[in-house]
């Protein structure tokens, strides 16, 4: 975690939980993995507040407990992983997405499930109706079975899924201590994290579950009152058949699914539509049978492709080939070939695709950043490896003066570093060669961190804010509560102007003024978690596909030979 | 006694005789003659008095000495280059050799003193004598704008030396690439949007949206924008500043020996590309521009609170 993760953590923590959970938690982030006690000594909180805070943070898969290092019979030790709390950052993509999906049901299943971290399928279908019901108009309601079905399409594919159970009553792969995970093995977590709940074989598999009924209309009641039965767990007496199954959103799937939206996005930009619409085929046959950490999908042969292509593309199979061709021939290296039979079969190189989209988000952020001379030199840089001095102002044809700044100035930012090859065992520099070259994993790294720090700089200006119009905004609700009470109780219009009138037309104006700028702080904040999903999901394909190819030693993305050749001729 | 008069009368005719003889052999064989040769012609010829005789015409300046792989030349000199030298002294000869020999690309002063291993005050001096008699020039190098070379006064500088298209007077004319970049980038994209609107088939679309580097050289031309004469390899630079700004694509086909355009049996083609992603999310925020990003903290000087950046940002 590095300090930027941890100031994030700690924002979304106060934004959502409160300053108490956020104090346990950036205490827990920072520190590793500690006992109830000395949570409770060094921060100072009461037992019974961290205990709470806890709860909170387990329910929602943020905190995982297991018996402590020292042996079967220390406290149980919390850790915290920072990972988990970043994610509550695009829980809006999220809800997003399964509206585009599954409608307006699936989008508040969702929306239950990321608020209250883990429920059982039966509490989850009953709250969701009666949010639903409580839309729509008087004397209609939503009906369980509607929900359920939505509920289980969710599962179906893989968007849900159960809460592992607990470590305790697990077999011992969860507490042996720690041993270094095997070279070759696909990016699975350390053996002394908690099983992963695809490693459950229920995991999709949806209880049997009695749920007869219809949606309940919440009557009309005082806004105190409505608070407190939200934050308190409805306590049902039915009971359904499936208690102490509680249900998660698998983060990692909607995670793939946006990754292919991002390719497929890429593809319509660079070609056409309907090289894209073929690209999103090949990616809905592959979705069940590549696994997440793949660097490219399993072979598909054309034949194949042909058949599931939606019936509205009408292209005949001559067009196919040639479109797929056309696709292989592309220099971003989207779809590949992996053979010749069933018509030729092609593969779609994700791996590939994540690093050209990470290396267009590099060069963009350039771009915008120190105009488009230096994003040249950047995108030269990138493509020749290692350049001199002079070869980057012969290639990019900027005027010498002007492409020394320009280097030094992305040099300064650490964007572009610089390689000596010493003549002389002494590296005299007269007699040493300065190569300037860029490596793309350590920046894609280094731009994530200052993603994470532009986020949390958003938060924060958003809370000042709000903390600036405290006054004013807590004004504005009153004058609304008095207005629908009154309006309720049925006034005369003479009596809501003059409620309306007591707020002040400059007043309107600065909340108003605030209202948008509240509004482009957030919608700031997702756009950058776009990017963040982007740079991370390059981050984790790169490493896990090099945990792959690690055969003998260590090969770090980006290092290649020196071009030497190209060094000595422009040698002295 | 006679006999010793008669050789020495002898001797001495045949000194003049033997050069006008060689001079002879010089013209009849343009590209020089060896040794061997005027052995041949005269083989009474003593070898000393050959090597007079040949001294004789070199301190004159009217031979060229050469050596070539198989022994010593000897070359007719041009009557008029002759008649350049005529009051020069030796020195100033070598100079001037070192200066021709270096042909185009010009030679520095200090490579001058090594090859001729004359003091540098007289280096100095004897330039500026050829300068004067306009023998030679002085042209400044584009790479170190200090240097100055030598060369013939006649000759055309080598492109190493001015720098070649790009260059006027040693200013690397910025606007001029600039314009050429645009116009490529134009004729570009028009083929690749003429080609996407002919609604063919994708493959005879890809097709017809490629350009070779001769189509262009010729469009370029034609457009007449540039003053200098550019050829294929210049405008191949200008391509490929092109794709350095992710603008353009190229790919490398094989081609016929004979068709136009082709180098080595290969030729390049050009297309004009989108791009693959929109500006992304980091630069829509004043954070992802922000020159003082890295001081900005919260209780700090600069914090996201008091960020001016933001606030004009929020208030756009």
């Amino acid at each position: 975690m590095t300090a930027q993760e941890v100031r994030l953590c700690g924002l979304l923590l106060r934004e959502h939980f409160g300053e108490v959970v956020e104090k346990v938690g950036t205490h827990l982030l920072k520190g590793g993995a500690q006992n109830l006690r000395t949570i409770i000594h060094e921060t100072g909180i009461s037992l019974d507040l961290v205990k709470k805070s806890l709860c909170v943070l387990v329910q929602h898969g943020a905190c995982v407990f297991r018996s402590g290092r020292k042996g079967a019979g220390s406290p149980t030790e919390y850790q915290t992983c920072c990972d988990r709390i970043l994610r509550i950052l695009r829980y809006p993509r999220y809800i997003y997405t399964a509206k585009t999906l599954y409608g307006d049901t699936g989008e508040l299943i969702i929306e239950e499930l990321l608020q209250r971290g883990h429920m059982t399928m039966s509490g989850t279908i009953k709250t969701v109706a009666d949010r639903l019901t409580q839309n729509m108009e008087e004397g209609r309601s939503m009906d369980y079975s509607e929900v359920s079905s939505a509920f289980f399409r969710l599962v179906e594919t893989h968007f849900l899924q159960r809460c592992p159970p607990l470590a305790g009553a697990e077999p011992k792969d969860s507490a042996t201590p720690a041993a270094p995970a095997p070279p070759g093995t696909p990016a699975a977590p350390v053996s002394t994290a908690p099983p992963t709940p695809e490693s459950f074989p229920d995991c999709y598999k949806v209880p049997h579950v009695t749920l007869v009924g219809r949606g309940k209309r919440q009557l009309a009641s005082e806004d105190g009152e409505d608070q407190r039965n939200a934050k308190k767990a409805k306590m049902d007496s039915q009971t359904h058949g499936d208690e102490g199954i509680c249900w998660q959103v698998n983060f990692e799937r909607f995670h793939l699914h946006f990754r292919d939206q991002a390719i497929i996005s890429a593809v319509a930009n660079k070609l056409d539509q309907t090289s894209s619409e073929i690209v999103r085929t090949m990616l809905r046959m592959s979705e069940v049978t590549t696994s997440p950490t793949a660097t490219c999908t399993k072979p598909l042969s054309a034949n194949e492709i042909f058949r599931s292509l939606p019936t509205s593309y009408n292209i005949p199979r001559p067009i196919l080939d040639q479109y797929l061709t056309l696709l292989i021939d592309d220099p971003m290296e989207f779809v590949g070939k992996a053979g010749e039979s069933g018509g030729g079969m092609y593969v779609v190189n994700m791996h590939r695709a994540l690093a050209n989209l990470a290396r267009a988000t590099l060069e963009s952020v350039v771009q915008e950043r120190f105009g488009s001379r230096s994003a040249r030199i950047f995108r030269l840089l990138l493509r020749k490896r290692h350049l001199e001095q002079k070869q980057v102002e012969d290639f990019a044809m900027i005027p010498a003066k002007e492409a020394k700044d320009m280097l030094y100035t992305l040099l300064s930012q650490n964007l572009v570093q610089l390689q000596e090859i010493p003549k002389t065992p002494d590296y005299a520099p007269s007699r040493t060669f300065y190569l300037y070259t860029v490596n793309q994993l350590p920046t894609a790294r280094m731009l994530l961190q200052n993603c994470y720090k532009t986020v949390a700089n958003l938060v924060e200006r958003r809370l000042f804010e709000s903390k600036e119009s405290k006054r004013l905004l807590e004004k504005s609700q009153r004058i609304e509560a008095i207005l629908a009470s009154l309006q309720a109780s049925g006034a005369e219009p003479e009596q809501l102007t003059e409620v309306e009138e007591m707020i002040t037309a400059p007043e309107k104006q600065q909340l108003e003024a605030l209202r948008l700028h509240i509004n482009k702080l957030d919608s700031a904040e997702n756009q950058v978690d776009e990017t963040i999903f982007l740079l991370e999901s390059y981050i984790n394909s790169t490493a896990s596909t090099s945990l792959l190819n690690d055969i003998d030693g260590v090969r770090l993305e980006g290092q290649t030979h020196i071009d030497l050749d190209n060094a000595s001729r422009a040698g002295h | 006694m006679a006999e010793v008069k008669v050789k020495k009368e002898t001797n001495l005719s045949d000194a003049t005789e033997v050069e006008n003889r060689i001079k002879q052999l010089c013209q009849q064989f343009p590209h020089g003659i060896t040794d061997q040769v005027i052995q041949n012609d005269m083989p009474q010829l003593e070898p000393q008095q050959r090597a007079m005789a040949i001294n004789k015409l070199l301190s004159l300046g009217q031979l060229d000495l050469l050596r070539n792989s198989s022994g010593l030349l000897y070359r007719m000199k041009d009557v008029q280059s002759a008649s350049k030298m005529k009051g020069s002294d030796n020195q100033e000869k070598l100079v001037y050799q070192v200066i021709e020999d270096a042909g185009n690309k010009g030679i520095w002063s200090r490579d001058i003193r090594f090859k001729s291993n004359l003091p540098l005050t007289e280096i100095n001096k004897i330039l500026k004598n050829l300068e004067s008699k306009k023998l030679i020039k002085a042209v400044k190098s584009v790479a170190a704008s200090k240097k100055k070379v030598y060369m013939l006064y006649n000759l055309q500088p080598d492109r190493s030396v001015t720098g070649g298209a790009w260059y006027s007077d040693q200013d690397f004319e910025s606007e001029f690439v600039e314009v050429l970049n645009q116009q490529c980038f134009k004729f570009l994209q028009s083929k690749a949007e003429v080609a996407r609107d002919s609604k063919q088939s994708p493959m005879v679309q890809r097709n017809s949206s490629f350009a070779t580097s001769h189509e262009v050289w010729k469009y370029i031309s034609e457009l007449g924008i540039s003053k200098v004469d550019l050829s294929m390899d210049d405008i191949e630079t200008i391509l490929n500043t092109l794709i350095y700004d992710g603008k353009v694509e190229m790919t490398v086909i094989a081609a016929k020996e004979g068709t136009v355009g082709s180098v080595d049996g290969q030729m390049k083609l050009y297309r004009g590309v989108n791009p693959v992603i929109q500006p992304t999310g980091l630069v829509r925020t004043p954070c992802g521009l922000c020159p003082v990003f890295d001081d900005c903290h919260e209780g700090g000087e600069i914090s996201p609170s008091n960020c001016i950046y933001m606030t004009e940002w929020l208030d756009f």
